[in-house]
């Protein structure tokens, strides 16, 4: 009773709770043009916060394992990349990404690799972390280790920070989002967010009261989802 | 010591990259649909510059247009009229190449320049085959005139003392003169200088045909104004009144680009200057406080807070608390928490407030990150905290930074990340860089900082770390 959920459960469960959100939100938006606007905000940010996440793990977790374990022009790379990007508050990024495409999904795919590469350097500093440990390990040794050894021993020690970060897209999504509005540096024919509703010079303090719970909810959720193994 | 010179040159050679990056941001944010602010350079290239356009190909272009006729030879003569003394030493020896009707085109076309150089009257030049007489003499005794020395020379004697004669002579070159008259607006410091630069602003208000004046009682920060106003009209329209020919082309590619005039706007000292006429330096000078305020405080308190958070988790056995903890710490980060704080909070405490967000989500993100860092398993926090600072440092500068611009923004604080986001949306490209490049300047400091704490630690047992 007391053993934890298995990573499928875990994830099932959470899939089920977000569609339930969405779900409830939706019935309840006719009610007043606050939770309208709540519901809306809240499908947005279920689907960009997943699309991110998607996107950030499919560029972290290449991206991470070479620049630890593959040659080091890779690893170069990464960190000229990472320190461009963050040598920036992301949140400017944001707003020109916003302003410069033409839809939410390209939007969302541009933040989402914006994610990814943040998430590959912490990868890659845990797998180097790990390997610098571990007497037996060969350094760059990618390519000359078996695949399968890597991925189970290496990775699977390694993903902890880049869950921790997972769980944190959807709140940093709403973040950059609310000071993207708060700057006025919102397309104007934008999809209609919960930034509005945080962001907004003089925000409705139910629907903000309800959306910044969410959000909250939202990455509690997910931190509780991305629980690497071993850890408590 | 090779390694310390290698880092500042990786630090330099990033602040490039980065400017570069900020430039194409805030280009790319400017050219976006319904943008009302647009920038006086924003007729030039981003980056690069394939065709520069000089005084030369600038005339020969109108020549040709205004030979040609037709409606394109409206603008042409428009633009010969304003290119001026300038467009004279290639569109006058060029008349030879036009057939007979097109050479007195061209010819009445440059009667705005013999007026406003003060050689001759409209009426003179009323038809084309007197306008055309004109100014064939006019080259053959007046060719000797437009050579750089001699202007050059004509503008040092007005500069020093103001004498008609002196001014009447370089009118009568009129925008060749242009590059001379505003080296010699130089430094203005004394009630001297002021009254060089009122010299020379008579001479250069009137062949630029420009409303800029210089009253006689103007004192020396009047002066100043005005010089810049030159300077930057200058930096805008320079290249119209120059010859691109042999390095000079080669460098306008990238100098007559919108990244060219910034920099060099840059290297004339003080950053540049604001859309409101200020220096973009103090500008920075003045956010800087409050963000650096922000910053250090956050990290200073956040950062040991984030540690002593994982461990009084790690070493609390009851389920409940660390549950609690946990979600706490989750919860807290998620930046949104500063429109809570925002709905209590009165005006007066936007500062501390703004503090308490700051140092607060650091702590809860830090120790999230502890918490699930691998290392913090086996070894104390503090421990953890130092191994990890790599990878922290990478990732907490533009997660900090990005908290720091909306608690600017939502408490209104004068800082650089508010200063930063009110001039991207204003188009301020000048204000944009100078507050976005002090704080990549601050990103990439922590995160060096952090990279040379882990080397130093690795020294060390970390498991002796309390």
């Amino acid at each position: 009773m007391n053993e934890p959920l298995s990573a499928k459960r875990r994830l099932a469960l959470a899939a089920a709770g977000a569609a339930l959100l969405v779900v409830l939100a939706t019935v309840l938006a006719p009610l007043s043009p606050q939770l309208r606007a709540y519901s809306r905000g809240l499908v947005f940010a279920v689907l960009a916060g997943l699309s991110i996440m998607a996107v950030a793990f499919l560029v972290a977790l290449p991206l991470g394992a070479l620049a630890a374990s593959g040659p080091r022009v890779i690893d170069w790379v990464l960190r000229f990349a990472c320190d461009m990007v963050g040598s920036l508050p992301t949140v400017f990024v944001a707003a020109v990404f916003w302003a410069g495409t033409s839809s939410s999904t390209s939007f969302v795919c541009g933040l989402g690799v914006l994610r990814g590469l943040e998430q590959a350097w912490l990868l890659r500093c845990e797998i180097v972390r790990l390997e610098a440990e571990d007497p037996d390990a060969v350094p760059r040794g990618l390519g000359r280790t078996p695949l399968v050894a890597f991925l189970r021993r290496r990775m699977s020690a390694a993903l902890g920070p880049l869950f921790v970060s997972a769980s944190f897209s959807v709140a940093w999504l709403t973040a950059l989002d609310a000071a993207v509005t708060q700057a006025g540096l919102r397309p104007p024919n934008a999809f209609a967010t919960w930034g509005v509703l945080l962001g907004a010079p003089d925000p409705s303090p139910f629907a903000a009261l309800l959306a910044a719970g969410s959000v909250a909810w939202l990455t509690v959720a997910l931190h509780a989802l991305f629980r690497p193994p071993g850890v408590a | 010591m090779r390694a310390a010179i290698r880092r500042l040159f990786g630090i330099a050679l990033t602040l490039i990259a980065v400017s570069v990056g900020m430039f194409w941001a805030s280009a790319s944010y400017a050219r976006r649909a319904g943008n009302e602010h647009v920038s006086p350079f924003a007729a030039f290239p981003v980056f690069f510059n394939p065709h520069p356009s000089g005084v030369r190909d600038l005339a020969l272009n109108a020549v040709q247009a205004i030979a040609h006729g037709g409606l394109p030879a409206v603008a042409a003569r428009l633009s010969l009229a304003r290119l001026g003394g300038a467009a004279l030493p290639y569109v006058l020896p060029a008349l030879d190449s036009l057939d007979p009707r097109s050479r007195e085109r061209v010819a009445l076309a440059l009667t705005p320049v013999a007026v406003r150089m003060e050689v001759a009257s409209s009426e003179e030049l009323a038809d084309g085959a007197q306008a055309l007489l004109f100014w064939t003499r006019f080259w053959q005794d007046r060719a000797i005139d437009f050579r750089v020395a001699s202007v050059r020379h004509l503008t040092t004697r007005l500069a020093e003392r103001s004498i008609a004669l002196r001014r009447e002579d370089l009118i009568h070159v009129d925008t060749f003169a242009l590059p001379t008259l505003i080296d010699a607006l130089g430094r203005v410091e004394t009630p001297d200088d002021v009254a060089r630069v009122r010299r020379l602003n008579s001479v250069l208000a009137h062949i630029t045909e420009l409303p800029v004046a210089c009253p006689p009682d103007a004192s020396v920060a009047d002066a100043q104004r005005l010089v810049e106003v030159w300077r930057d009209f200058w930096d805008l329209h320079g290249s119209e009144y120059t010859a691109l020919d042999g390095p000079r082309r080669l460098a306008a590619t990238f100098v007559e680009t919108q990244y060219g005039k910034w920099l060099a706007a840059v290297l004339r000292g003080g950053l540049g200057r604001t859309q409101s006429g200020q220096r973009a330096l103090d500008l920075v000078e003045q956010g800087l406080t409050t963000t650096s305020f922000l910053l250090f405080v956050g990290l200073g308190v956040g950062f040991p807070l984030g540690v002593v958070w994982t461990r009084f988790e790690r070493r609390s056995h009851r389920l409940p608390t660390r549950v609690v903890s946990a979600i706490a710490g989750t919860a807290l980060a998620a930046i949104p928490c500063a429109t809570f704080v925002r709905m209590c909070a009165g005006p007066s405490a936007g500062l501390v407030s703004a503090i308490l967000i700051v140092t607060i989500t650091t702590a809860a993100w830090v120790s999230r990150h502890l918490a699930r860092s691998t290392m913090s398993q086996s070894v104390s926090p503090i421990a953890a905290a130092f191994s990890v600072s790599a990878p922290l440092g990478a990732t907490y500068p533009p997660f900090v930074l990005s908290a720091i611009v909306l608690v600017e923004l939502i408490f209104q604080l004068p800082g650089l990340g508010r200063t930063a986001a009110l001039s991207l949306a204003a188009g301020d490209v000048n204000a944009w860089m100078a507050a976005s490049l002090s704080l990549a300047s601050a990103s990439l400091l922590l995160r060096h900082a952090a990279d040379l704490i882990r080397p130093l630690t690795a020294q060390g047992d970390l498991a002796s770390l309390p």
